[in-house]
């Protein structure tokens, strides 16, 4: 009964000597005034493991939360079975293999533990205005309790903000409506894509709708983390939303496996094999992507084709790897190309591409447009190809950290939507202060909310 | 591309079939070895000649000869073997992690994927066997001539080098679809080959706890098979002769009674002894008469109990009891102390350990294989 006290104190307190015991009280009682003062649960403070998430959560470091927390709670069920093991194991004569083990696996966890508790305690730092000589009594078990107990209670230690109650925010900014679904083009009615992160739900994306006809050229803007390829990925059926994507009267995410090749989607990056030539890696790209009674023949007019299409032919028995950072670009878009899909999404085409060889890259996705595609496009100088789209779509990252809908709809209208005359200044309107922009994406999300529905 | 979209309409916009997994294994496996030449996969054939060439001049003189040089040789023919094999493969997947992303979107079957890597990794380590096989005899190890399983003492051979380095070929693969980068791959690398030499279980003495883990190392069964096909069990336990030529200087000693001296002087069933009594003294009379006519005397009869004092060197009571045959008793009884059933020459047990790494190979592929298709799941 007494091991088993004592195997409950090392869980709970991470010891079971009285003085270790009372100091760790100490520590408990600290988070939970500092975690009151950050906008938290204080009674997180209680449980092992989860308190050193919270904690890294006031000192806006959840990253490093992750791996603090998780070592805690394995260190805190490590000392409960090295507890149950044995009830003093240093004392001990004899130390079996076990125990050994155990030792082994404390000391590990308490190495990274130690250097972990410094990087969260050291963004505490930084939220608290105080400076960094506080680390070195948060370092030592024996001492962490004294900034913890007086940051926690004392009023002349104030958190510069607090952290942010993103339900309520998510609530705030609720809107609704669908779009129509049209037998020709493309139909988007996306509620929400969210991800599980750390045993926590986060909304990447909500709300949006739209339906794009045939032949449009849309760009897709936003600021950096407003959502814009998880946008992509979502339309294309490659990460799942809760949504209905309908392609050409089929549903895109129930049918995805046959209208794999009716959407072609070019990578930011060049995701090809450098060692091979340019005709061998079209050759298996139409291998692979077009159908099976292709005979040989045609699948090697259709590469010829491509090739003509994006200026490929002279450098067809050149390596990818040899290849300038424009032909790249091209070859990378004839992967997808090759199976002539019905939309084609492009995430950044232009990047590393100087501007006469952006524009003609852009004139060539317009020509694709015109035959009757779907072309989106995901740019960041658009203001040098803007007379070349049709369409433009605005995602901003609202209060709540989410991906929301400010705009969809023609260049034009855009325009006098946001009272802006170039993309970027539009850009730079929603995006938030911390990124240098207006931080008015509330404002515009709730504004094209009511122009949208009402 | 016309007659493609005709083809499409007429068949309904969406039912059209493309590459099953068979087709697309051709296509992966094509593009393989285009990067046999390009990618300069091709510098695993010499640099398998090397690593050959470099552990059979050092291992070829008492490789198959004895007991302690086969065991070292063995195991060193099958670290070999686990080298090759591991960086083959260390890098394949990992290194286009994102361009197997992009096709796995495009429709790619990871299945196919794997499998080509299969055969392409297997046809790599065939070349590899080959080398080893053929430099390693160059350089002087003296490969017996008839086989266990087969005629062909070679063919046996190849076949386990084979299967040890492609199971860890396999091995090597399923690291790389498991690692991110492959600066993750290479940081992981060099645990594995630490774990299948010290949990090979034949070279280093391990506790009892920790042996279950050997039978999760491609290393085990390899030495073993090696062992087996080598016939290390009945190899001279070279050891103890060595010991006893180092010992020769080394002065003995003890008191005897003269009774003692008389009785092995007449034990005849020593070959030794006897050889000794047939020498002449003088004319006529053999040392063994005069031993026999001495030992019935009185005058002998009568010191029997009487203690006198011998030293002498080890070197010369093995020229009195004969030093090839106190050798051979010593290699004999060594040899059989350090009998190890594992490594009896039976085809049953030789057929078991292929079976064994051929599992090994299966399993890494289809661990390779699970751990591939939750490429989607990556973080961007």
């Amino acid at each position: 009964m007494e091991e088993f006290f004592n195997a409950l104190c090392r869980f709970f307190l991470n010891s079971d000597s009285l003085f270790d015991m009372v100091l760790s009280a100490l520590y408990i009682a600290g988070l939970w005034g500092l975690f009151r003062k950050s906008g938290v649960k204080s009674w997180w403070a209680l449980i092992p493991g989860a308190r050193d998430y919270q904690l890294a959560r006031c000192a806006g470091r959840e990253p490093e939360g992750r791996i603090f927390s998780l070592t805690g709670a394995a260190s805190a069920i490590a000392n409960l079975v090295l507890g149950l093991l044995s009830a003093d194991v240093l004392t001990n004569e004899y130390v079996d293999e076990s125990e050994i083990i155990m030792l082994l696996v404390i000391l590990v966890l308490s190495f990274v533990r130690f250097i972990y508790n410094i990087r969260v305690w050291n963004g505490m730092c930084e939220v608290y205005g105080r400076r960094k000589r506080w680390l070195f009594l948060v370092a030592l078990p024996e001492t962490q309790w004294i900034p913890a107990l007086l940051w926690g209670y004392s009023p002349k230690y104030q958190p510069q903000w607090q952290v942010e109650d993103i339900r309520a925010e998510m609530a705030r900014l609720a809107t609704s409506g669908s779009a129509e679904v049209m037998d020709e083009g493309l139909t988007v009615n996306l509620k929400e894509r969210t991800v599980t992160d750390f045993f926590q739900k986060k909304t990447l994306l909500r709300d949006i709708h739209m339906s794009i006809p045939q032949g449009h050229m849309v760009l897709l803007l936003g600021g950096s983390g407003a959502g814009k390829t998880t946008y992509l990925n979502a339309i294309n059926g490659y990460e799942k939303a809760d949504a209905e994507v309908i392609l050409n009267g089929a549903n895109v995410y129930t049918q995805y496996k046959k209208m794999q090749y009716e959407v072609g989607f070019v990578p930011q990056t060049e995701m090809m094999r450098g060692k091979d030539t340019v005709l061998n890696t079209l050759l298996d790209a139409a291998r692979l992507r077009l159908p099976k009674d292709v005979s040989a023949k045609q699948r090697r007019e259709r590469v010829d084709e491509v090739m003509d299409i994006f200026g490929l032919k002279p450098a067809k028995n050149t390596l990818v790897e040899k290849l300038s950072g424009g032909q790249k670009k091209r070859l990378s878009i004839s992967i997808e190309f090759i199976s002539n899909p019905s939309l084609f999404i492009l995430d950044e085409p232009d990047s590393g591409l100087d501007g006469v060889m952006a524009r003609e890259l852009f004139v060539q996705l317009r020509k694709i447009a015109d035959t009757g595609k779907i072309v989106i496009v995901i740019t960041h100088t658009p203001d040098r190809v803007i007379d070349l789209f049709d369409d433009v779509i605005v995602l901003a990252k609202d209060s709540a950290r989410t991906g929301r809908l400010a705009w969809y709809g023609s260049v034009e209208d855009a325009r006098r939507f946001f009272g802006r005359e170039k993309m970027e200044e539009i850009v730079k309107c929603v995006n938030s202060k911390g990124e240098g922009g207006d931080g008015l994406a509330d404002e515009f999300v709730m504004k094209y909310a009511e122009v949208q529905h009402g | 591309m016309a007659e493609v979209t005709t083809k499409q309409a007429a068949r309904g916009k969406f039912r059209i079939r493309h590459r099953g997994r068979g087709a697309q294994v051709g296509i992966y496996l094509g593009k393989l070895l285009r990067m046999f030449i390009y990618q300069n996969d091709w510098k695993v054939l010499p640099m398998a000649a090397l690593i050959a060439a470099l552990v059979g001049m050092v291992v070829h003189r008492r490789f198959f000869i004895n007991m302690e040089g086969t065991l070292m040789g063995s195991f060193a023919i099958v670290c070999v073997c686990i080298w090759n094999g591991c960086f083959n493969s260390i890098q394949v997947i990992c290194r286009e992690r994102d361009v197997i992303k992009r096709e796995h979107r495009s429709g790619m079957h990871i299945s196919s994927y794997i499998c080509a890597h299969m055969i392409y990794q297997a046809l790599l380590c065939l070349g590899q066997t080959l080398v080893t096989l053929y430099v390693t005899s160059i350089v002087g190890v003296q490969y017996p001539k008839e086989g266990i399983v087969f005629s062909t003492f070679s063919l046996d051979f190849a076949i386990s080098l084979f299967l040890i380095t492609y199971a860890s070929d396999m091995l090597s693969l399923w690291i790389s679809a498991l690692a991110h980068s492959t600066t993750a791959a290479m940081t992981i690398m060099p645990f594995v080959l630490i774990f299948q030499l010290v949990f090979s279980g034949g070279m280093l003495t391990l506790p009892d706890w920790t042996k279950p883990l050997t039978q999760f190392t491609v290393s085990n069964p390899g030495l073993k098979v090696i062992a087996a096909q080598a016939d290390t069990n009945h190899r001279p336990y070279a050891t103890i002769a060595s010991m006893v030529n180092r010992m020769r200087d080394n002065e003995i000693g003890g008191t005897v009674t003269v009774g003692q001296v008389i009785d092995l002087l007449e034990d005849t069933s020593n070959p030794t002894v006897s050889e000794l009594r047939e020498t002449e003294v003088t004319e006529g009379m053999k040392l063994g008469e005069l031993i026999d006519a001495a030992a019935v005397s009185p005058a002998v009869l009568e010191e029997r109990d009487h203690e006198i004092t011998v030293k002498a060197t080890v070197g010369q009571v093995l020229d009195l009891l004969g030093e090839d045959r106190v050798k051979a008793f010593l290699e004999e009884k060594a040899a059989l102390a350090n009998y190890n059933a594992d490594y009896a020459r039976t085809a049953p047990h030789v057929v078991g350990y292929w079976a064994h790494l051929i599992t090994f190979v299966f399993l890494f592929a289809l661990l390779a294989m699970i751990t591939l298709e939750f490429i989607d799941k990556d973080k961007r």
